[in-house]
């Protein structure tokens, strides 16, 4: 927990000097950053951060309540802005999954050709 | 009854926690109970506390006010995703050139084609920068929406929209057209659905998280630094 305070911390100072991104993403290389070169010892953390990931997405409901401040908007611009984001969001799904997994593909057959049934 | 309880201020606070975490884990218990996809925890916790509050006429500022604890979670919570990147990064760091290409892609076809056909359709330019930015994370998609002279909060609302279509659709989406690889799975919801989908399929396994947190990240950076250019080339075009 510590060192996930510290990493939010050095994030928002990085944020603040160069602000690029936002501090939560800075934050996130630190952590990985930290847990590369050793300065926090990743066996020991493991547990609390892996109970922490699979339950993040309480921390998004609040946030997510927050269309409800839009309501007027949808009503404005109808449907139209709904149907273009599902549509541009499936249209990325489609073409950044279908790429990697070819690469994928192509690296399985290179890294264990014939051991590996797909 | 229920409202005067609520306007007070720490017993709302402790309410408005409590009882978000509970109708999540209830949602959550009951999902894999029935073994269904669709029973989204994240989503249908918003649904049911929109519909709460709007029944009870209580304003979204104060459920926010009083949710503030789950919300000062949120950037421990990302940080905390650099966990499974950690444990990722060998394999990551052989594979860049090939994530990184597709992820320019990505990133390069979300801007153009919603900012093309938001401009015919709607014919908007701050609308249509809104949605070019929608599936990048949040505080970035903002500020450069402000950058551009977007629209601020038609780009909140469709990031929301984006983060929870690619987070309910994705997974069986992908799975039935055969990207069944749970770095190609995690890239694209990464790329497509920003942290709301990372949070998802982080639920899945150790790997989407990894490689969904990358393309969350890397994302946000193509998508900071290029948009500016591609969306005043757009506008020149048009």
């Amino acid at each position: 927990m510590f060192a996930i305070l510290s990493c939010v911390a050095l994030g928002k100072v990085c944020a603040f000097y160069a602000p690029l991104l936002p501090g939560s993403l800075y934050g996130l290389m630190l952590f990985t950053l930290t847990l590369h070169v050793r300065i926090f010892d990743a066996d020991r953390i493991k547990d609390s951060v892996v109970w922490g990931v699979k339950h993040m997405g309480v921390c998004f409901v609040p946030a997510g309540v927050g269309i409800m401040n839009h309501f007027d908007l949808i009503r404005q611009f109808g449907i139209t802005i709904v149907m273009i984001t599902f549509i541009t969001t499936f249209i990325l799904l489609t073409i950044v999954g279908l790429h990697y997994q070819r690469y994928a593909n192509d690296q399985d057959e290179n890294d264990d050709e014939g051991s590996h049934v797909s | 009854m229920l409202a005067e309880l609520l306007n007070h201020h720490l017993l709302s606070s402790i309410f408005a926690v409590v009882a978000t975490i509970a109708l999540f884990q209830f949602v959550a218990v009951f999902q894999r109970k029935l073994n269904a996809i669709w029973l989204q925890p994240m989503l249908v916790s918003i649904l049911v506390i929109m519909s709460f509050l709007l029944w009870q006429n209580i304003s979204f500022d104060h459920y926010f006010a009083s949710s503030w604890f789950l919300n000062a979670l949120l950037e421990p919570a990302v940080v905390a995703l650099g966990f499974p990147l950690y444990q990722h990064l060998s394999t990551i760091t052989k594979q860049w050139k090939s994530i990184l290409l597709v992820l320019c892609i990505g990133a390069f076809i979300a801007i153009v084609t919603s900012f093309v056909v938001t401009m015919l359709l709607i014919g908007d330019y701050a609308i249509a920068v809104a949605l070019a930015l929608k599936s990048v994370t949040t505080p970035i998609a903002i500020a450069i929406a402000g950058q551009l002279d977007g629209n601020t909060a038609i780009t909140a609302f469709a990031i929301i929209l984006a983060g929870f279509f690619g987070a309910l659709v994705g997974p069986p989406w992908l799975k039935f057209i055969n990207v069944n690889s749970p770095k190609a799975q995690g890239l694209a919801i990464g790329a497509a659905s920003h942290a709301i989908g990372t949070a998802t399929v982080s639920n899945i396994s150790y790997e989407h998280a990894a490689y969904s947190s990358l393309a969350l990240i890397v994302s946000a950076v193509i998508t900071a630094t290029f948009s500016p250019f591609i969306i005043n080339f757009l506008v020149t075009l048009l």
